[in-house]
């Protein structure tokens, strides 16, 4: 084994606080955070708001009307933020935005609020990606140092280790992404979409007692699970399936909603810790950070825990107020790189749906 | 080979043995077996390397055991199967599925991800102040010789043997499902058999005639490489070269859906 080399991190401590403005709106959650940078090193949480655009029980969110929600609420949401820090944007460095990746509509109604407000107050852009966003926060909120980071979410499914200032993909899904599954089979038993359907599915999931076989699709380190969605979706169909739980004449052979939220999590989330084990048995490391919406999920937290435990490691894990895409991650990431002295200047700040997490240089570690 | 169906014998043998690692999904150790009683017996004793895939705990018991029982008796078939196509892979001294015990001949040499000298193991951080870290540096530097050299086969020869080796496995029809450079060995040229190249763990290796899992398997590779060893993109192409002249005729197929396999992962730019 190479000898443990350490290296100096690129980041000088700030010569004098540093405020940043994060936006985030990539898929159905409005985000809105404030974030400073202190001249000892400490980063403080100046405000975090978020508004969730809430579809009722066996709909997702369309583009179009998500585009909608976060224009109609990005103002509110700015000065909520503004108010509870208790700051003005004149006191802020730079605005911080989603750049990518997530849905189009909703990504460019946002970009387009952080481009005014950047034409208004004079204060320069930094566009940010998402996953970046994600893992930044929860480094900063955990102090895990080098994990391997676990990023579950409606839209991605990715393993990732820091590599030569990379953030580099071990391991991703083929087809959908995690919480994506877990979303559409809530539609299917038609679950509430409040506060979130994978919530709703942890709670359901609790009262499940039978493990009905799912196929179990890891590949490499790779996984894919679309072909265990429809297979969950094809057990409502079986004639065992109850669907408003068991009564009084069934036997036992019968299965349950609960019992396939159950089975649907066991069978989804050994996947995913065990293609973690591999990629932390692979680069050698000890630690495991789960960032991300399904990340919240504590479930996933306990049998990433169980994983890390049996191989001598610890897991780290951020709550609802972190896992869940917020504006404050955006903020935190974006400081960083504008720490650096990266900007977007307007003519390259249009948004992409398509931003892969290792395209980003990340210049603010060793 | 012996088949043993008492479990308390194997786990007895792991007891005795010496823990050397865990890997991804097992737990590695060494044991040596007496040799079977024949007429021209000496006492000398077998090495081998036990894989155990001992219980997972995060896992549901159901799964746990159905997914251990086929993975152990999966691997074995493999690596059966890529003797049989005479691919370097390591023998089969005992087979245990039930307690997923596995165990290997013993292989004297280093992984090729060792002596490549890859990856992001251990590296750290570290605040902007601080006084060791050109101590620590200098340090790095100085055993910076090349382990291979102690092999005598350069860079580029060890890929040629990784790419003729897996060409090997594939024209057997066996795919490996997880190839990376952790999980290929050089066999030191003092050993028995001389300097060979080993492919190991065969945990998630299944039979395909397919193109598209061969294909698969070489993606695979490839992003391990580019993910392990920063400046890999010479070492993959001699790599396939090497597969390229093994494969004969087999090649232009797997090439061109190789070439399928690496557009397809998500969120790539579609810029071109």
């Amino acid at each position: 084994m190479p000898g443990r080399t350490r290296k100096r991190s690129p980041l000088k401590i700030p010569d004098r606080p540093y405020i940043a403005l994060g936006l985030e709106g990539s898929a159905n959650k409005l985000g809105v955070g404030i974030i400073r940078h202190d001249t000892d090193g400490s980063t403080v949480v100046m405000s975090n708001v978020r508004h969730t655009y809430i579809t009722p029980p066996g709909e997702g969110f369309l583009p179009r009307d998500t585009a909608q929600h976060h224009r109609d609420w990005a103002l509110s949401v700015i000065n909520d933020a503004l108010s509870k820090a208790q700051i003005s944007l004149h006191d802020i460095d730079c605005i911080c935005f989603t750049q990518g990746p997530g849905m189009g509509a909703p990504l460019s109604s946002v970009a387009l609020v952080a481009r005014t407000l950047s034409l208004l107050y004079d204060k320069p852009l930094v566009g940010v990606n998402h996953c970046v966003g994600h893992i930044e926060m929860g480094r900063q909120i955990t102090g895990a140092q080098n994990p391997v980071v676990l990023y579950v979410s409606g839209g991605n499914t990715q393993v990732i280790a820091y590599s030569q200032q990379r953030y580099r993909i071990f391991g991703e899904t083929l087809d959908i992404a995690v919480g994506n599954c877990l979303d559409r089979f809530a539609r299917v038993i038609n679950l509430s979409n409040d506060p979130s359907p994978g919530y709703n599915i942890e709670q359901e999931a609790k009262k499940g007692k039978r493990l009905v076989p799912l196929p179990y699709t890891t590949k490499g380190m790779d996984v894919s699970l679309s072909g265990i969605l429809t297979s969950a979706e094809a057990y409502v169909q079986d004639k065992r399936y109850r669907r408003n739980g068991a009564s009084a004449t069934d036997g036992d052979d019968i299965i349950t909603p609960q019992d396939l939220c159950f089975s649907l999590q066991e069978t989804v989330f050994a996947m995913l810790v065990e293609i973690t084990e591999r990629a932390m048995a692979h680069i050698g490391s000890k630690e495991v950070l789960i960032v991300g919406g399904v990340g919240c999920n504590e479930r996933l937290q306990e049998m990433m825990g169980i994983m890390a435990e049996e191989r001598g490691g610890r897991v780290f894990a951020t709550d609802e107020r972190f896992c869940i895409d917020n504006g404050i991650m955006i903020a935190q990431a974006g400081l960083l790189s504008f720490r650096m002295g990266y900007r977007t200047p307007l003519t390259k700040s249009s948004c992409t749906q398509r931003f892969r997490t290792d395209e980003v240089h990340v210049a603010w570690r060793a | 080979m012996t088949a043993h169906t008492s479990s308390s014998s194997s786990l007895g043998l792991i007891s005795s043995a010496t823990a050397i690692s865990q890997g991804a999904e097992a737990k590695v150790y060494y044991a040596s077996l007496h040799p079977a009683p024949s007429p021209a017996s000496t006492t000398e004793t077998v090495d081998v390397l036990i894989k155990h895939r001992f219980h997972k705990g995060y896992r549901h018991p159901s799964l746990d055991n159905s997914l251990t029982k086929s993975r152990v008796a999966g691997e074995a078939r493999a690596l059966i199967r890529c003797l049989r196509c005479g691919v370097h892979v390591p023998g089969i001294r005992m087979v245990d599925a039930a307690e997923g015990v596995l165990a290997l001949e013993w292989i004297d040499g280093k992984s090729v991800r060792f002596l490549l000298g890859g990856g992001a193991e251990g590296e750290e951080e570290e605040a902007a102040d601080s006084e060791d870290s050109d101590v620590a540096e200098a340090a790095a530097q100085e055993d910076d010789t090349d382990p291979l050299s102690e092999y005598g086969a350069t860079q580029d020869e060890l890929m040629a043997m990784v790419g003729a080796e897996i060409a090997k496995m594939h024209r057997g029809d066996v795919v490996h499902g997880d190839l990376t450079t952790s999980n290929m060995m050089l066999r030191h040229p003092r050993s028995e058999k001389g300097l060979q190249l080993v492919l190991i763990d065969f945990g998630l290796a299944y039979t395909s005639t397919l193109v598209e899992d061969k294909a698969v398997d070489l993606y695979v590779l490839e992003r391990a490489f580019a993910s392990t060893h920063p400046a890999s993109e010479p070492l993959f192409a001699s790599v396939l070269r090497a597969y390229q002249a093994g494969m004969g005729r087999e090649w232009t197929a797997i090439s061109k859906r190789l070439d399928d396999v690496r557009l397809r992962g998500r969120k790539r730019s579609m810029v071109g």
